[in-house]
């Protein structure tokens, strides 16, 4: 008796497996070809030497001591963590602000809506054109603003320095807001009206309502915002080299980022291997830090 | 006496919130108005800023002419519309499936399995672009639009996202509908994609304008002149010793009306209560 | 696809064949039907690609050249990918600079030329010294298609209106800063002039250095650049020149600064030339600003013979995977020989052969200034290439690169970027 069931449990497991596997098959296939392969490939470059074409050479872990003893991957690495340490939570309170704003039923909301993603389509150099404008040293509006009111005598350079990367962080911010708001806003859609109804019932503040119902409805589509976040500044590379690069796209120390120097090697230097254990150092900072977000909300979701 | 008081102050809030808008939508106009004076500029005066002229002298109408006879801008347009549409249609059914099972059904090795999907993301495209180049082509692929849907079609970012907002809907749902003898596949296709159109519409804008803008990955592997998309034709006007950026300005306006018309249109999905009513229901 | 097996088999007798015959078997084939793929950039803009597999086309009809635009901006990234592994289509490579030349080389994927070379009987000797500074360990791998060389452009109206006597074709670095200081105008807003312009690369400024001939960028102790740094930044302090940061943050281009006509002087490459003729004759550039123009030498270190300046060569290679060699090497002779440079001339970009037909050719162009001291000006002594071959080359100018930009950007003093890029650059060479 209970081994017929016991039986009969395991094939409706094993069909609805199968059910499962069927849905994941058609994306998976085609990602795991395309994309997972020659991901596995560039990690086990990170144990070899390969210039692309030359015969390869396993090397061990000589790739990696290298790192240790690189100043250009130091300098690109402390950039990255500043630049994704600013950017992150910026971004994403910036981002939610805008949605919850717009989320309301203000007029013009979809001429709103749009604009605020506008920054996020708009090519890269006029977004840059305009905010080197605003930020020049010497004729810029924010600098004018320094010396005549506040008058200070030494003016910043924004594209340089330690500066640089404020400017980098603020840019970010403003480009990306619109996109991460787009994110939000479909998550707010999913939050039923009866909540805060019965919120409201219970006299709850608009605080309130923000924090017991908003917020932790929200918490899957912050997880998601904060790795995509995350993942993307670790990744950080055209906004700086247009920013920061200026006529020439080169990086100094104070600017460097970790795919920049990444591009420096794989397709300057064609030193694929060092390329690719950068990379996974990337790569490993930021599991650490999607792991870290994983557990938070497998925990919230077991609360 | 309260209510009016109330009522001011929501009205100063009002006011505020407003003020708030119109100071970032100038903000983020910028860029745009940026875009639509250097179009009609001349090469010298695009960057120069002292005086910065909004209309030059000298408007250059003439640069949304150009554009359409320098380059073979149509066949760009055509194969980028081509390109973006298939790419947009298979990142949608594909996603929204797997995300469908990732985050409703059990299975072994589930999480193993999503996290290799995100951990993808995290690698950068220049570390495994050389070995993915080879591949591709020694499958024959280099120099077709083919290689292209392949490449963008299947990407872990729209599992990520799909998954994500399925996780939000209530599993409750699912169950009520199992207990009445649906299939999974039933599930999916009549209470889990109706609700998820915000979703939905989320990743279309995200896949379109992601295609839509993509450099890289056509210049490697598109070399033929006719299978060339918007963003390699606009480098054209980026010579080795000069830019034609009034021409550039004027081909990117044009491109981006197609994305800005898509977010119009899709923007208006996400009105509350979708996921409300359908939980009533 | 029959043309393919074809060539292939050809391609397959020529490898059997020794050295001594390929030459016969090479004119042999003149008549079989070869189609070569070209890659290059900026096939649109650039009317010298098409002129020169046009002449060449003419001569031979049995060849047909097809030319792929793999994008200016990119172009040796995609390049060195595509030549990635077996099975590129490519059968004439165009080399944009020598840091490119040097990976493809130690990627293995270009063909050796020194045996076609000695075969054929080529002189290297026209083009100027720049072979032997890309001679990899005794072998060379491609031949120079086009050069240029910097000069010092200057705007003749500024110096009448200062007053100052125009720039000669035999400066020192003294004269030269000397000069720029006496024809600066201070001023507010457009009343104020430029004594002169530096671009924001890097050979705009430390590569003064190496015009004595004793130095290269491969030396591992830049020492030697200090007094340019400081030569620079002064002006930059005492305003006969913008500042870098203002530069960079205006993405100024060189173009837009001389163009703007408070600009007296800009050291910049040749190519330069046929934009400023072209600009002006379209009416782009205001020809009461800038339209008197003039070039001169390059100013040079004391000691140095006047006319020792920089260069930079693009040259054309075979791919090891290319399946038309002989017919690949037929074509690269004829572009890169005297007639190839006589077809390039004559579109007013510079080829690598600079002979008296080549200067006349350029200096008769329409627009080209017409005083005597311009047209001597395209005589050069010794041409310095930016940077030679050297296996480290590219790691090498990545620390250059970095530092230049810390020191400009005045993060970090002189001295200390100077010590930086010792450190560094050292670090490379020992290993």
């Amino acid at each position: 008796m209970e081994a017929a069931a016991e039986k009969s449990r395991k094939r409706r497991d094993r069909k609805r497996a199968l059910v499962a596997y069927s849905f994941i098959a058609p994306n998976f296939i085609g990602f795991a070809v395309f994309t997972l392969i020659p991901i596995i490939c560039a990690f086990a470059l990170g144990f070899l030497k390969w210039d692309g074409n030359n015969p390869i050479e396993f090397v061990g872990l000589a790739n990696f001591a290298k790192l240790a003893d690189d100043t250009f991957f130091w300098a690109a690495l402390k950039n990255t963590l500043i630049y994704c340490l600013g950017t992150v939570p910026l971004t994403m309170v910036a981002s939610l602000a805008l949605a919850i704003v717009l989320n309301q039923k203000v007029k013009f909301r979809g001429f709103f809506r749009t604009v605020s993603f506008f920054p996020y389509v708009a090519s890269l150099v006029a977004i840059t054109a305009v905010w080197q404008m605003i930020f020049h040293p010497s004729k810029g509006p924010v600098n004018a603003i320094l010396y005549y009111v506040f008058h200070v005598q030494n003016l910043p350079n924004w594209f340089g320095g330690k500066l640089i990367l404020l400017t980098l962080i603020l840019f970010s911010v403003w480009k990306f807001m619109g996109y991460y708001m787009v994110i939000y806003l479909a998550g707010l859609q999913g939050i039923s009206a009866e909540l805060y109804e019965a919120a409201g019932l219970d006299g709850a503040t608009t605080w309130q309502k923000f924090r017991y119902v908003t917020w932790p409805q929200l918490r899957s589509t912050t997880f998601f915002v904060v790795v995509m976040l995350t993942i993307s500044c670790f990744k950080v590379y055209d906004v700086a080299v247009m920013l920061a690069g200026g006529g020439d796209g080169k990086l100094g120390t104070s600017s460097t980022v970790l795919v920049y120097y990444i591009y420096q090697k794989a397709f300057q230097e064609w030193d694929l291997g060092y390329s690719s254990a950068i990379a996974m150092v990337l790569f490993v900072l930021v599991l650490i830090v999607t792991i870290i977000q994983f557990r938070g909300e497998a925990k919230y979701e077991k609360d | 006496m309260k209510t009016k008081s109330a009522s001011k102050k929501r009205r100063m809030g009002r006011i505020g919130l407003y003020a708030i808008l119109i100071v970032i939508t100038a903000l983020m106009l910028l860029p745009f108005l940026w875009m639509l004076s250097a179009s009609i500029k001349s090469n010298t005066e695009v960057f120069q800023m002292t005086p910065f002229q909004w209309i030059p002298d000298n408007p250059k109408w003439d640069n949304y002419i150009k554009i359409w006879t320098k380059i073979p801008l149509g066949r760009f347009i055509g194969n980028t519309v081509f390109l973006t549409i298939v790419v947009t249609f298979l990142q949608l059914l594909t996603s929204s499936f797997a995300a469908y099972a990732f985050s409703k059904l059990n299975f072994k090795y589930k999480n193993g399995l999503f996290l290799a999907y995100i951990a993808t993301i995290a690698m950068p495209w220049q570390v495994y672009m050389v070995p993915q180049f080879i591949m591709m082509r020694k499958m024959g692929l280099n120099d077709t639009l083919l290689a292209m849907i392949c490449l963008q079609a299947f990407s872990a970012f729209g599992v990520f996202m799909m998954k994500q907002f399925y996780t939000g809907i209530p599993d409750s749902l699912c169950e009520a509908a199992r207990i009445d003898g649906m299939s999974e596949y039933r599930i999916y296709s009549t209470i889990m994609l109706p609700l998820s159109k915000p979703a939905l519409s989320t990743l279309t804008i995200f896949t379109f304008v992601n295609t839509w803008n993509d450099y890289l990955g056509p210049l490697i592997y598109l070399k033929t002149e006719s299978k060339k998309t918007i963003q390699l034709g606009l480098r054209m006007f980026i010579g080795q010793y000069s830019a034609e950026y009034g021409l550039i300005m004027a081909g990117s306006i044009i491109t981006l009306i197609p994305v800005l018309i898509v977010f119009l249109c899709l923007q208006k999905y996400f009105v509350e209560g979708v996921a409300s009513t359908g939980l009533k229901g | 696809m029959k043309k393919k097996v074809l060539s292939a088999l050809l391609a397959a007798t020529m490898v059997v064949g020794s050295m001594g015959s390929m030459a016969v078997l090479a004119s042999e084939s003149g008549d079989e039907e070869v189609t070569l793929n070209w890659a290059l950039w900026d096939e649109k803009t650039a009317t010298y690609w098409s002129a020169v597999a046009d002449a060449y086309m003419a001569e031979n009809p049995n060849v047909t050249i097809e030319m792929t635009d793999l994008g200016s901006s990119d172009y040796m990234t995609v390049l060195a990918t595509d030549l990635s592994g077996d099975g590129s289509d490519f059968d004439i490579v165009t080399i944009k600079d020598v840091p490119g030349y040097a990976t493809l080389v130690s990627k293995g994927v270009l063909e050796n030329l020194n045996d076609r070379i000695e075969a054929d009987g080529i002189d290297l000797s026209v083009y100027n010294g720049t072979t032997e500074q890309v001679t990899a360990d005794g072998n060379l791998y491609e031949l120079p298609f086009r050069s240029d060389f910097w000069v010092l452009y200057y705007n003749k109206r500024i110096f009448d209106e200062a007053g100052v006597d125009y720039p000669t074709n035999d400066m020192t670095m003294e004269e030269y800063d000397e000069l720029a200081r006496s024809v600066t105008k201070q001023g507010f807003g457009n009343d104020q002039i430029y004594g002169a312009h530096y671009h924001t690369w890097r050979s705009a400024v430390q590569l003064f250095g190496i015009l004595d001939g004793e130095h290269t960028v491969l030396d591992g102790n830049y020492d030697f650049t200090k007094p340019y740094y400081e030569m620079v930044i002064n002006q930059a302090n005492d305003g006969v020149c913008r500042s870098y940061v203002d530069t960079n943050a205006s993405q100024l281009h060189y173009s837009g600064a001389f163009s703007e006509g408070n600009t007296a002087t800009m050291n910049m490459g040749s190519w330069y030339i046929t934009t400023l003729i072209s600009e002006l004759a379209s009416g782009n550039y205001d020809a009461d600003l800038v339209g008197d123009w003039g070039i001169v030498k390059y100013p040079h270190p004391e000691g140095v013979e006047a006319g020792t300046t920089l260069g930079t060569i693009t040259a054309l290679a075979i791919p090891t995977s290319s399946e038309n060699k002989d017919a690949a090497w037929d074509f690269i002779k004829f572009a890169c020989g005297e007639e190839g440079a006589k077809v390039v001339a004559s579109t007013g970009t510079f080829p690598a052969i600079m002979n008296d037909d080549v200067i006349a050719e350029i200096s008769s162009l329409e627009g080209f200034p017409q005083d005597d001291a311009s047209k001597e000006a395209l005589r050069t002594a010794q041409l310095c290439l930016e940077a030679p071959y050297d296996t480290h080359i590219t790691e090498i100018n990545t620390v250059l690169d970095t530092y230049h930009k810390d020191i400009m950007n005045g993060d970090i003093s002189i001295d200390d970027g100077i010590a930086k890029m010792n450190e560094e650059v050292g670090k490379i060479l020992g290993e």
